[in-house]
């Protein structure tokens, strides 16, 4: 499999450079402007839009809390959606995949090799911004009034990778369910969607509280809180589990899929009459 | 190892309710060329997809090299290579790249030059990225990469698809070589002319159901005088009903026959008419195959 692995990080290479680079403009930006709006920042606190967003504006944690935990791991989702569904679900479509599944190598392999270069890449895109993060925050440092220290913000950030590894492995999933890509990544992207908002609207809205659970971001801790002392470790084992469960349904289906011919499990061929 | 290299039996693969294939039986004998003809949409790929493990059949069962395709697919695919119809590349790379990809993700050494050596063969720049390849040049790398590892068996989608005429002559000389190496090759094609210069079977499949198996040579054996024969005044009809003649046109002074034998008794018989004209033609490859599709007589070939 070390082959098939190497390979696939190969693949990965410029993308994972790509959204490194690019998703280091949060915190370049939103550390580097804190001393500049701090005032400003904390009058705008308690509103609702805010709140809705899952963004706290209170404090220098919470407001990196809103950013780094929430809306960077949103971000980086995204990649995860798309190289998720278009690791499978397109190389089927464009017919590389046939070239693939017809090497000496069972299928176990190739998607674990698929799944273990996704993860790969997501925490090394990861940890490339939690270490700009830290660094941009000892650069300023000295201006920003706060007892929170770089090592905090490193790790918090760092966190995020249990969030983005379960996106990843739920897009493989579909990538391997869905009969093609779009519809893999449509519904990859509307959970992802839901998941955000439901998970801060049912915070809020007493309607929507009993389904908090099934929302996706109810396992991100986006408050300064979790800047600080880290995010709970039963979420973070929820968000894995997600992940790893996923990722065995890819395993299974994958095994089970019949390849090229773009249909769902239940459409498989049968002998008639 | 088995000397059937391919053995299926009553294999079958339904889409949902559509057939893709039904109840082929065939084996291919190791050292042969076994061309796989048919139109498009006749079950050619979904049969070599199925011997490759891309997809299980519905029924029925396939073996390659004594193997079972779906429980030992790795072990045997050590041993193929595949050029697929629909062509697939990585389109950003360079051809050389592609190259010690396929052979690296092969995990075979053998093939470290020999790639070179059929890309110089077959005129390809292998210093190019993919994506500024023609269709041809792209036809050339999946051949390439079929035939680098040297494997015991070929399976050929379509091999000479978008290739000028005289690369096609190098593909179907590259196959004779494999073959005079002992290897394998199953050959699918709608081309009867490169069927003919190198199969040595030919398995001939309708509807997803294969209709014929023979040698290329008794197929050609077989094959039928056509013979227009004008007269002053049209004989009467049965003037040539003979054993293995086949009145198949009657114009105004001119019959068309399919003589198969008892060619002196139809000479003999238009004398007696007082011919005026004979023209002969050998009827090919391609108007047995084509008797093969046609729907009049069932595609049953007579």
């Amino acid at each position: 499999m070390g082959r098939l692995l190497i390979q696939e990080l190969k693949f990965r290479i410029g993308a994972m450079i790509g959204w490194s680079l690019g998703l280091c403009f949060f915190p370049l930006v939103y550390i580097a402007i804190y001393p500049s709006v701090a005032e400003q920042m904390a009058g705008l606190a308690d509103l609702e839009i805010y709140k809705a967003m899952g963004i706290n504006l209170g404090t220098f944690p919470d407001w990196l809390g809103s950013i780094m935990l929430v809306i960077f791991p949103l971000v980086t989702s995204i990649f995860a959606i798309i190289n998720g569904t278009g690791t499978l679900a397109g190389e089927e479509e464009d017919g590389r995949l046939e070239m693939i599944v017809t090497l000496p190598h069972p299928r176990w392999k190739i998607i674990t090799a698929k799944a273990l270069a996704l993860s790969i890449s997501l925490f090394v895109i990861t940890l490339v911004v939690s270490s700009v993060s830290w660094l941009v925050f000892i650069l300023l440092e000295g201006q920003i009034d706060t007892t929170m220290t770089g090592m905090q913000l490193f790790r918090s950030v760092l966190s995020t990778w249990p969030m983005v590894f379960a996106v990843g492995m739920l897009s493989i999933f579909l990538a391997v369910f869905c009969s093609n890509r779009r519809t893999a990544s449509t519904i990859a992207a509307a959970i992802l969607v839901i998941g955000y908002f439901g998970s801060n609207l049912s915070a809020s809205t007493k309607v929507l509280e009993p389904f908090e659970p099934l929302f996706l971001f109810t396992y991100v801790d986006g408050t300064g809180r979790a800047v600080i002392e880290g995010q709970a470790a039963g979420d973070l084992s929820v968000l894995l589990g997600i992940g790893l469960v996923s990722f065995a349904l890819a395993l299974f289906f994958f095994q089970k899929r019949r390849l090229t011919v773009a249909a769902w499990p239940w459409q498989r061929g049968r002998v008639e009459g | 190892m088995n000397e059937h290299v391919i053995e299926t039996q009553d294999l079958t693969v339904y889409y949902g309710r559509h057939c893709g294939i039904q109840d082929v039986n065939l084996t291919v004998e190791k050292g042969e060329v076994f061309g796989f003809l048919g139109p498009n949409g006749a079950g050619k790929t979904t049969t070599q997809r199925v011997l490759l493990d891309v997809f299980p059949p519905t029924s029925g069962k396939a073996m390659v090299f004594g193997l079972d395709c779906q429980k030992q697919g790795v072990e045997l695919r050590r041993h193929i290579g595949y050029l697929p119809g629909e062509l697939a590349l990585y389109a950003g790379m360079k051809a050389s790249e592609f190259f010690k990809m396929y052979a690296y993700l092969r995990g075979e050494n053998r093939s470290k030059d020999h790639w070179r050596q059929l890309a110089e063969r077959l005129d390809l720049d292998t210093s190019r990225r993919i994506r500024q390849f023609s269709r041809g040049n792209k036809q050339k790398v999946g051949v390439i990469a079929a035939f680098m590892s040297q494997p015991d068996l070929l399976i050929l989608d379509e091999p000479t698809g978008g290739l000028d005429p005289l690369v096609q002559q190098t593909v179907l000389d590259m196959v004779r070589e494999a073959k005079a190496d002992g290897r394998t090759i199953f050959f699918s094609s709608h081309i009867l002319s490169e069927v003919q210069a190198v199969c040595d079977r030919v398995g001939i499949i309708r509807d997803g159901r294969l209709v014929a198996i023979q040698r290329v040579e008794d197929l050609v054996s077989q094959r039928m005088n056509r013979m227009d024969l004008t007269f002053v005044s049209i004989p009467p009809a049965g003037a040539f009903d003979f054993e293995g003649v086949k009145e198949l046109e009657r114009r105004q002074h001119t019959i068309v026959l399919e003589v198969r034998e008892n060619l002196p008794s139809v000479l003999a018989a238009a004398a007696k008419y007082r011919v005026v004209d004979i023209e002969t033609h050998n009827i090919s490859l391609e108007e047995i195959f084509l008797a093969y599709y046609s729907r009049d007589n069932g595609g049953e070939h007579g």
